[in-house]
């Protein structure tokens, strides 16, 4: 009787694998024709707890960075409207869409370097998405994202000139430094369908045209962790949602 | 030494008893036995200290510990360095340090046949039996301690103690290494074994029979050994210049040595012998890599001694030697290693003659042929399969009145080892081995001694 | 019967089992030169020598990882420093069989001439199979290294420029002593700190002790690492000045380009200077 068990068991596992195996091919596009859905999924993302205090960077490795920041520069960890708004959350859904799959959009994103420092901090795009990194700075930077679902690459990037890059695979989110002046940090979140935002000054964000269906809203935040809701959308339904990260511990 | 008679029939119920206590042990082969003279083990070198200090496993540099890979040889012609500037004691953790153990405990039988035995018998009524011993025992002490003092400064340590508690040392040289920043320029000094492809500080054998080889130790029939005793395989006084090529295929080593066989105290006074070494090694597609060699030995020994208090020297010194060449050969896990070797005595050693005294009437120098196979069959890193075959032929005695065969050896082993783990810190081993070794015509009615030796052992070492 | 059955059972389903298996086998293929890898003679190889530090499953974790201060290469996330192909993309075969085949200086990865040329190329291939990497992507197309221009002074002054204009010093220091204002924030793909190539040091380089290896570094940037490539951003004949000025920093390793930059007023000037103050490891010092 064990045997036999086992024997299923195998079986079974051999199924699965060349099941596994079989390439996602012939699966109609959402992209080919309008928009994929009607439905509206916004809200806000709000901050609880007492404020870390700024950290000051300390630019003095690079002259030629500290001095475009006369006033001083502080991290952009964590950024809080005075009413508790968060931003640069990253909402995204991440079940729900089932095998839907979606053409990246030609226009590019652009990211600039600048006084040392990434704008927009946080880059969200789509997979296979052209990203432009603009250098505007007077000195090298490198562009070196360290994934853990796409190519890990490391390129110098002198005054003026650009990078171009795409990420093949959904990832949220890759972490994106330049190793000449390790304060330089930033995100570079990836999705393989339309339905992200990262929130603003205010914490607002907002996702548009969502088919209707059951999905998990995530809400992600480089520092605080991410937060989970389960929603419902009708054809041409709003839904509010409200995610809130609370101050870690010991900040 | 041996006399009388004592006849023990074939014990063979502690062996099945101790195959049961380890549940998983069989090994039996019904091969006639014999023995030669009974020449103490050599210590055997594997470093788990060298384990620790690269995180490496044992299987890195050695096929099956204490047997090198040609990674282990590269290593250690390198002077102990893997050449990738991290060798050197500075970059340790300080609390690292370079000692290693390694002792076997074990259960093993021996039997004489024609054995003289010593003690009368009240029945006795021949001089020559059978002699069979077995119980539990316990190997000599290894005390491994081995490293790089600098960069291409290195050393090696070996104090060992008898499994009675006395104490020698084993081995004990400092080596430069690639001196001018050439590999082939290196210089080792002190008390070290010969460079022997085929070591036997190495060998995969470790009962009474097994654990050296009879042609490293083989002496004609009739020599003084308290006078003249020679091992090629023994580690020796000298120093030794070496070099191979930076991937360690092509070697070659000379060494000059004190003639005394690695005894301190010059207990002859004077005399030097010479070895070298050459080997080359090649790549045969996908069976692994291949290597020849030849070496040859050329040594003086006295045959009488002077002095006293003051000290001893050693006169009338006879010439000797021992020369051959060997292989190891790869077939993917199965590998043999071979070796010819011829040598040779002065008629003065071979009949332990003085040489202030006129040769006996008919006397030569011996010389005779000495061959070994030694298949291995490699299954994994953690086990195993070990045989080897030697023989010794006489080609020429001392004295024409000797038979023509007077001191022929033929020797078989088999057995394997089963490393349960293989680790970078440790090394454990089941040591199961059977070895049968006939010389003829040397009982003391001039018939053949064969002598067998059962070894069931847990070799560890840390 | 019954366990007769079950017998045959076993079999079938261990015949199904090893048919996606060979099948992923077949696809990772692995040639050097006119050497074909073989997949089961590289696993055991690798079962012999290369667990300890990289890992049972190659993610280099073996049980020395937690020992070594530059940890052993993931073969699962399949990140390689030494490449001759552009970065982010994988390796060539001949890439990683030169990397087994020479070993890391001041890491503890040795080099492995003592392994045949069929098993370092057996070896090469059993370590393409432990990421889907390999499977997924093909090796990038190996960057053109043109033939190497005559060495001048004024190419070895180029270099220098370029030293600066590149912002090199920003890590590796003025004098090339690894010493730059960066310097001591690197970490590495794993977090781990990292430090820059001293060229004062004068040990030879990771990836390679000719100038070609050298162009290449630069070229192809060390992937996992805080060294960039500089592919997009320089011309070779620009990459090539850089090399000859660079090995004039190495100023315990004796080169024609050390030569001819200690030949120039300004050369010796500055070689004399950085080899006074001498090295982290003492050797080369002359006052």
């Amino acid at each position: 009787m064990k045997g036999k068990a086992l024997t299923v068991l195998l079986a079974a596992t051999v199924v699965l694998f060349v099941a596994g195996r079989e390439p996602a091919r012939g699966r109609p596009s959402a992209n080919d024709g309008p928009a994929p859905g009607t439905a509206v999924v916004k809200g806000i993302a709000k901050f609880e707890g007492s404020r870390p205090a700024p950290t000051h960077i300390n630019m003095n490795a690079d002259p030629s960075c500290a001095k475009l920041h006369p006033g001083g520069l502080v991290s952009e960890d964590v950024l809080a409207s005075p009413e508790g708004g968060l931003q640069n959350v990253v909402v995204f859904v991440s079940e729900g869409l089932g095998d839907r799959t979606f053409d990246p959009p030609p226009q590019p994103v652009t990211m600039e370097q600048k006084g040392c420092v990434y704008a927009p901090h946080i880059v969200s795009l789509r997979a296979n998405q052209e990203l432009d990194i603009v250098n505007n700075d007077a000195t090298t930077h490198n562009i070196h994202p360290a994934p853990s679902n796409n190519r890990e690459w490391n390129k110098a990037q002198a005054p003026g000139t650009r990078v171009d890059a795409t990420f093949a695979r959904e990832e949220i989110a890759i972490p994106l430094k330049c190793n000449i002046h390790p304060w330089m940090r930033s995100y570079i979140a990836v999705f393989k369908h339309p339905f992200f935002a990262v929130t603003d000054k205010a914490g607002n964000f907002e996702l548009k045209n969502l088919p209707p269906g059951d999905y998990t809203i995530e809400a992600w935040h480089e520092k605080l962790g991410k937060s989970i809701q389960k929603i419902s959308v009708s054809a041409g339904g709003t839904k509010e949602l409200e995610f809130v990260f609370k101050s870690t511990a010991g900040h | 030494m041996l006399q009388e008679v004592l006849k023990l029939k074939k014990h063979r119920v502690a062996a099945a008893a101790f195959i049961a206590v380890y549940g998983w042990l069989f090994l039996s082969i019904a091969v006639p036995s014999a023995s030669a003279l009974p020449i103490p083990k050599g210590n055997v070198h594997a470093i788990p200290a060298f384990a620790r200090k690269y995180g490496m496993p044992c299987s890195s540099c050695h096929e099956a510990w204490p047997k090198l890979s040609p990674f282990g040889q590269q290593f250690k012609d390198n002077g102990y360095q893997m050449g990738n500037e991290k060798d050197a004691p500075i970059y340790q953790n300080p609390s690292y340090w370079p000692v290693s153990f390694r002792i076997t405990p074990h259960w093993h039988r021996e039997s004489v046949d024609h054995a003289d035995i010593t003690n009368p018998l009240p029945t006795g009524a021949t001089t020559e039996g059978r002699l069979t011993t077995h119980g539990f025992d316990v190997g000599g002490l290894d005390i491994l301690t081995a490293g790089t003092l600098a960069k291409n400064i290195s050393f090696l340590l070996v104090p060992a103690a008898e499994n009675d508690g006395s104490f020698h040392f084993e081995a004990a040289n400092v080596r430069f290494s690639n001196l001018l920043g050439s590999s082939w320029l290196n210089i080792k000094a002190g008390k070290f074994e010969l460079d022997n492809i085929i070591s036997e500080k190495r060998i995969l054998g470790l009962s009474n029979n097994g654990g050296f080889y009879q042609m490293y130790h083989f002496q004609p029939v009739g020599e003084d050994t308290a006078m003249f005793t020679f091992g090629l395989g023994d580690n020796q006084f000298g120093a030794e210049l070496s070099g191979h090529s930076k991937n360690d295929y092509t070697r070659f080593s000379a060494a000059l040595l004190s003639s005394n066989d690695g005894t301190e105290n010059l207990p002859n006074g004077h005399g030097y012998d010479t070895f070298v070494t050459l080997s080359q090694a090649f790549e045969a597609g996908s069976l692994g890599l291949q290597r020849v060699g030849a070496f040859a030995y050329v040594g003086r020994a006295p045959t009488y001694t002077v002095g006293g208090e003051l000290g001893t020297d050693g006169l009338g010194q006879k010439s000797f030697y021992r020369a051959g060449f060997n292989g190891l050969w790869y077939i993917k896990k199965f590998d043999v290693m071979t070796q010819y070797l011829h040598g040779l005595d002065n008629a003065l050693l071979g009949t332990a003659t003085p040489s202030y005294n006129p040769l006996p009437a008919g006397a030569h120098s011996p010389t005779w042929n000495a061959g070994l196979i030694e298949p291995h069959y490699n299954l994994n890193p953690q086990f195993i399969l070990i045989g080897r075959y030697e023989l010794i032929r006489m080609s020429r005695q001392a004295l024409d009145t000797n038979a023509g065969n007077l001191g022929d050896i033929d020797a078989g082993t088999v057995g394997f080892r089963y490393y349960p783990f293989i680790s970078s810190r440790a090394g454990f081993a089941f040591h199961n081995e059977f070895s049968v070794v006939r010389q003829r015509g040397v009982s003391t009615s001039g018939r053949d001694l064969t002598s067998s030796s059962v070894f069931l052992g847990l070799d560890f070492i840390f | 019967m019954h366990s007769r059955k079950s017998i045959l059972w076993m079999f079938l389903a261990a015949a199904l089992l090893a048919l996606p298996s060979s099948a992923m086998a077949q696809k990772v293929e692995g040639h050097v030169g006119k050497l074909n890898g073989h997949v089961d003679a590289g696993k055991q190889l690798y079962f012999r020598y290369c667990w300890g530090c990289h890992g049972f499953r190659g993610d280099g974790n073996g049980e020395n990882a937690p020992y070594l201060n530059i940890l052993p290469r993931n073969f699962v996330s399949a990140t390689f420093k030494c490449r001759s192909t552009p970065t982010g993309t994988l390796p060539t075969d001949e890439d990683v069989f030169n990397a087994i085949t020479r070993g890391f200086y001041t890491t503890y990865m040795p080099s492995w001439t003592a392994l045949t040329h069929q098993q370092r190329a057996d070896l090469v291939v059993f370590i393409k199979t432990l990421s889907t990497r390999w499977t997924k992507e093909k090796a990038g197309e190996p960057v053109k290294v043109p033939a190497e221009p005559a060495l001048t002074t004024d190419g070895i002054k180029r270099g220098k420029e370029l030293f600066a204009k590149l912002e090199c010093w920003k890590c590796h220091g003025q004098e090339g002593r690894g010493d730059g204002p960066s310097a001591a924030t690197l970490t590495d793909s794993n977090d781990q700190p990292i430090r820059p190539y001293n060229f004062a040091a004068g040990t030879r380089f990771k990836c390679g002790e000719t100038n070609q290896d050298l162009y290449k570094i630069f070229m192809t940037g060390l992937d996992g690492t805080p060294m960039p490539s500089y592919g997009e951003q320089i011309k070779p004949e620009e990459a090539w000045d850089l090399v000859h000025y660079l090995r004039t920093l190495q100023v315990t390793h004796n080169s024609a380009e050390l030569a001819l930059w200690q030949g120039t007023k300004e050369g010796a000037e500055i070689v004399k200077a950085a080899k006074i103050t001498g090295t982290p490891t003492g050797s080369g010092i002359k006052q």
